[in-house]
């Protein structure tokens, strides 16, 4: 993979300021509970929702770093690999001794990574939640593992990826990254290509430099929330992440060319799964002073969701696809709209595709449903309160947002910039990316169609 | 619902750890190197009962027909449905299996006489509501949930899905085209660890009603007529097999109009199916064939042992300290992951398991008369599957020998009683538990749980797992490439070598050849090689 390293700060791509020292924030439509936010000198921002959930909290760390930070050739899956070695002790906590603590007490403990953020989430009393950050700013700020362990953690993530390597959709995720991005580090997935992660076992000093690079306070968001005294927390916030010192690595990504044509890309599947149709096209990243990604999770349901016509013709009264999917998480850097058919059989490949090629059509043509549309934005509405039920519910869902845009009222703004989101907009959009120059149009066959023996 | 979410962002957004650590850079806490397990025969401990030689089927309580479980919260906007039947697939007929997870399929999908499915749809998506049915073995689930600006409408769309259900051809066609496929393709082909906790359940209930897949077996989707549908529907899905559970801002009035709505439905229909007693044989391996970069494992028993028995609490406990799921603490996931990085995970259940989506707890509302103890190991690469497999009995072998050492045993006990908090934090789950109560007699069943906790003691503990826990009578499942050269192995059962890219400490070296030769308790003429394309054909 091409890469080349610059001077200037550059990670920080989006412009909005984090709030500095402290900043309160009432409970709105866009997001139903009060918010407390403070950023530490160090540049450490401090999210708390008190939320009722009596004797119980989760605590987030939201690093801003995944497998778009992955650019040198041969060390995909880093981001993910190091996931895993943040678990592996420190010299006041050795191997195992934090998991003895959180055991403990209880806790439901665990981290995942995406292409933009790694998260380490704690759920579980209130009771341990001071001695939570004394042992979270410990294993943040003195991390120290000895390479026969992350030798053998090595070996973990390779049966992670075995685990998952007989589903046709890290296939495909590989393949459709790999077409439609030829520099930027969105080219991998975030698991990381087969031979990289075979590989892993010899990138020790590797390791540690990816440590150093993007695990600073000024490049983590902590999330709390749940049933806890602020002061109390705030106080021990202080005390031992405070001192934490460090700046993020000043590295800018590749930036990916404007695409020109249409690209494509086939998968012959040597094993029985039904047939797919998938379109990706190139997206702009999601800021908080565009309407980008907010069109895109309202055109994701308008195009393919279940009360979408095409949802309808192609599911429900043809059955020529099994089922319709849409992609349109929000990025930091421009990613992809995708939409997918998972087709009954081979022999309707062309029909879908003309269905499919039909509703972008009618869109770009200027002809758009507004009831619809503003049925999408009553579901996003409902739908967050519907998925707000626990304390790790909440967390979570900030987290996403609050990693993804780098500020901590992301997600009420993001919900917000979709309820304003209007019939024309998916116009627009439609118009500007929706065309079959900017698309990846990825295929994939199976040897047994359907599963027939 | 469909949530709008592409699969593969569900693969790649969300790359979860599942561990952490323990092995020894610096000499660990005082743990002594582990004594060598002494085969279980050679019990030190109390005498244990001779070991049953079958699994009778002793029924589940049968709470009064349509019985209702309020859960109220008055402050929470959103309102959830929990409508429980006593039928599973065991209710399915013989040559029709699959036939009570599609009823149900049907039913929430299918539309109502007054809404097609298409039209169902869209009076759902504005409010985000959900409604779901699941199906089990023995149970079948209607869930909904709803925000309270939506109630009337949303109770009126939940009940006629049941009450006045479309049953419309081409919808059946559909959902009968999606069973077929997630078995041919999602079971058979995609998901090798799914694929070997069924195969599991088919070595385990071989000839007995739990035995099918639950989603059905490909002769039985494929006879299923949707005469059938509606016939099934009519006799399962009856008032005298119904718990209704209501939860969130729910008042008289919307508890006295769901039960009166639902005394609509038939009042009796199908007798229970009445489960064979279940041979206790062990020793017995289904190793399925298909092409696959590594090799999964699960193995289990059938067990007399359930909720509500006294021994139920403490194995429970011992088998969590061995492999709570998903967690990082247990003895399998430490041992075998952790210090030797075999695969991803090692987990270890007192009772049958099906992890809810989005957790790492086990799901409610899927009792079962006939109950299983199991170990699950992740894919390991082909080459280490023998040694895994014994590590993980080798590891069992230990909890048999010897009382859990106490600052571990108090670490776990203390672990349960703040995680099993968290199974009850959602109002779906929190009635899911009220209503598994009802059946299985186990009021306040998580209270009883941190309270038996509170007593246990490591004899307790141990006394207990010796009387139900015995290597001998467990059967294994592999998945697997090459069948032939696996079985070969688990018939000629020579130790297994292992070696590692980087340096471990004399003492794991010394106790892997130990497991490397530990017996498995695998009878040669008792392993049979299943093709996975023709698993669960009829």
């Amino acid at each position: 993979m091409h890469h080349r390293w610059l001077i200037p700060l550059l990670l920080v791509l989006l412009g909005t300021a984090l709030p500095v020292s402290a900043a309160e924030q009432p409970a709105s439509p866009f997001f139903p509970y009060p918010m407390k936010v403070d950023r530490l000198p160090n540049g450490l921002t401090v999210i708390r929702v008190p939320f009722n959930s009596p004797g119980l909290i989760a605590y987030q760390t939201v690093v801003r770093v995944g497998s778009r930070n992955e650019v040198e050739p041969g060390r995909t899956g880093f981001a993910h690999f190091f996931e895993h070695m943040m678990f592996k002790g420190t010299k006041n906590f050795p191997e195992g001794e934090r998991e003895k603590v959180i055991a403990a007490y209880g806790y439901d403990d665990n981290a995942f990574t995406s292409d933009d953020i790694t998260v380490y989430h704690s759920y579980g009393p209130t009771a341990g939640l001071l001695k939570l950050v004394e042992l979270e700013a410990d294993r943040f700020r003195h991390l120290e593992y000895s390479e026969p362990s992350f030798q053998t953690e090595a070996l973990a993530v390779l049966g992670e990826y075995h685990k998952n390597a007989a589903l046709p959709w890290l296939k495909i995720e590989e393949e459709l990254s790999r077409t439609a991005f030829t520099r930027h580090p969105y080219g991998h997935t975030t698991l990381g290509y087969y031979d990289d992660i075979k590989a892993m076992p010899q990138a020790y000093a590797y390791s540690r430099a990816f440590f150093e690079r993007w695990y600073t306070p000024d490049n983590i968001l902590l999330i709390i929330v749940g049933d806890f005294d602020d002061a109390a927390l705030m106080a021990a916030v202080q005390k031992h992440y405070g001192p934490w010192e460090g700046k993020s690595a000043s590295i800018q990504l590749p930036k990916e060319p404007p695409q020109k044509q249409e690209r494509s890309v086939h998968i012959d599947w040597p094993q029985s799964t039904q047939p797919q149709l998938l379109y990706a096209w190139r997206t702009p990243a999601a800021r908080l002073d565009t309407s980008d990604a907010a069109v895109q999770a309202v055109l994701g349901s308008y195009l393919v969701g279940s009360t979408s016509p095409l949802f309808k013709e192609l599911v429900l009264d043809k059955q020529l696809a099994q089922d319709l999917d849409g992609s349109t998480m929000p990025h930091r850097d421009p990613h992809l709209f995708s939409v997918s058919a998972t087709l009954q059989k081979e022999a309707n490949r062309a029909a879908v595709r003309a269905s499919l090629n039909a509703a972008v059509k009618e869109l770009v043509t200027g002809k758009v449903d507004a009831t619809r549309v503003e049925a999408i934005k009553s579901r996003t509405r409902y739908g967050l309160l519907m998925n707000m039920e626990t304390a790790k519910d909440v967390a979570q869902q900030l987290s996403w947002y609050a990693g993804i845009y780098g500020t901590p009222d992301a997600l009420a703004r993001h919900v917000q910039k979709i309820s304003e989101v209007k019939p024309g907009d998916l116009v627009a959009f439609a118009r500007r990316y929706l065309t079959a120059a900017n698309r990846t149009v990825l295929s994939l066959t199976p040897q047994q169609a359907g599963g027939q023996k | 619902m469909r949530p709008l979410l592409s699969r593969s962002l569900a693969l790649g957004a969300a790359l979860y750890l599942g561990g952490c650590a323990t092995a020894s850079r610096t000499a660990p806490a005082p743990e002594a190197a582990p004594p060598p397990a002494p085969p279980p025969a050679q019990a030190q401990t109390p005498a244990e009962p001779p070991a049953p030689t079958s699994v009778p089927a002793r029924p589940l309580q049968q709470p009064e027909p349509a019985r209702l479980v309020v859960q109220a919260h008055p402050d929470s906007p959103i309102v959830s449905f929990r409508l429980v039947f006593h039928s599973g697939s065991v209710d399915d007929p013989k040559g029709k299996e699959g036939l009570g997870a599609l009823t149900a399929q049907l039913l929430a999908e299918g539309g109502t006489q007054s809404l097609s499915s298409a039209q169902l749809l869209e009076a759902l998506f504005p409010m985000a509501a959900e409604l779901d049915a699941s199906t089990d073995k023995e149970f079948t689930v209607f869930s909904g949930r709803v925000h309270k600006d939506f109630l009337p409408r949303f109770l009126e769309l939940f009940t006629d899905v049941l009450l006045k259900p479309r049953f419309d051809p081409q919808e059946f066609e559909r959902l009968r085209s999606l069973a077929l496929s997630d078995l041919r393709n999602g079971l058979r082909s995609e998901n090798d660890e799914a694929l070997g906790k069924v195969a599991l359940d088919a070595l385990l209930y071989e000839g007995h009603p739990y035995a099918h897949f639950v989603g059905g077996t490909e002769k039985g989707l494929e006879a299923i007529t949707l005469e059938d549908v509606k016939a099934h529907a009519a006799r399962v899905f009856t008032q005298d097999r119904l718990v209704i559970g209501l939860a969130g801002p729910v008042d008289e009035q919307l508890q006295r109009t769901v039960v009166s709505r639902l005394s609509a439905l038939p009042a009796t229909g199908a007798p229970r199916v009445e489960l064979p007693a279940v041979p206790t044989t062990g020793g017995r391996a289904l190793v399925v064939q298909k092409p696959t970069l590594s090799t999964a494992i699960s193995l289990g028993a059938v067990t007399p042992l359930r909720r509500g028995d006294p021994d139920f609490f403490p194995v429970a406990f011992a088998l969590s300290y061995l492999g709570e799921h998903r967690q990082l603490g247990g003895v399998l996931f430490n041992e075998l992951r952790e210090k030797r990085g075999l695969n991803y995970g090692d987990y270890a259940y007192a009772e049958h398991f099906i992890e809810e989506r989005g957790t790492t707890y086990n799901r409610t509302n899927i009792a079962r008369t006939q109950q299983d103890l199991s170990l699950w190991i992740r894919p390991v690469v082909p080459d280490n599957a023998m040694f895994a497999t014994r590590g993980t009995l080798y590891f069992l072998d230990q909890l048999l020998a010897q009382p859990i050492p106490a600052e571990k045993f108090e670490r776990s006990r203390s672990f349960l009683l703040g995680y099993t908090r968290l199974w009850e934090q959602t109002d779906q789950r929190r009635l899911g538990y009220a209503i598994d109560a009802l059946f299985l007699g186990t009021p306040d069943y998580l209270e009883q749980y941190r309270a038996a906790l509170a007593k246990m003691t490591p004899e307790s503990v141990h006394a207990a797992v010796r009387r139900h826990v015995r290597p001998e009578s467990l059967d294994f499942a592999f998945v697997t490439q090459n069948a032939e050269g696996l079985v070969k192995q688990l018939k000629e059962q020579a130790s297994s070598p292992i070696t590692y890219a980087s340096p471990k400490s004399l003492e794991l070296l010394e106790q892997d050849k130990a497991i490397g030769a530990r017996p498995l308790p695998i009878r040669p003429d008792a392993i049979q090689i299943v093709p996975a394309d023709t698993f669960m054909e009829k």
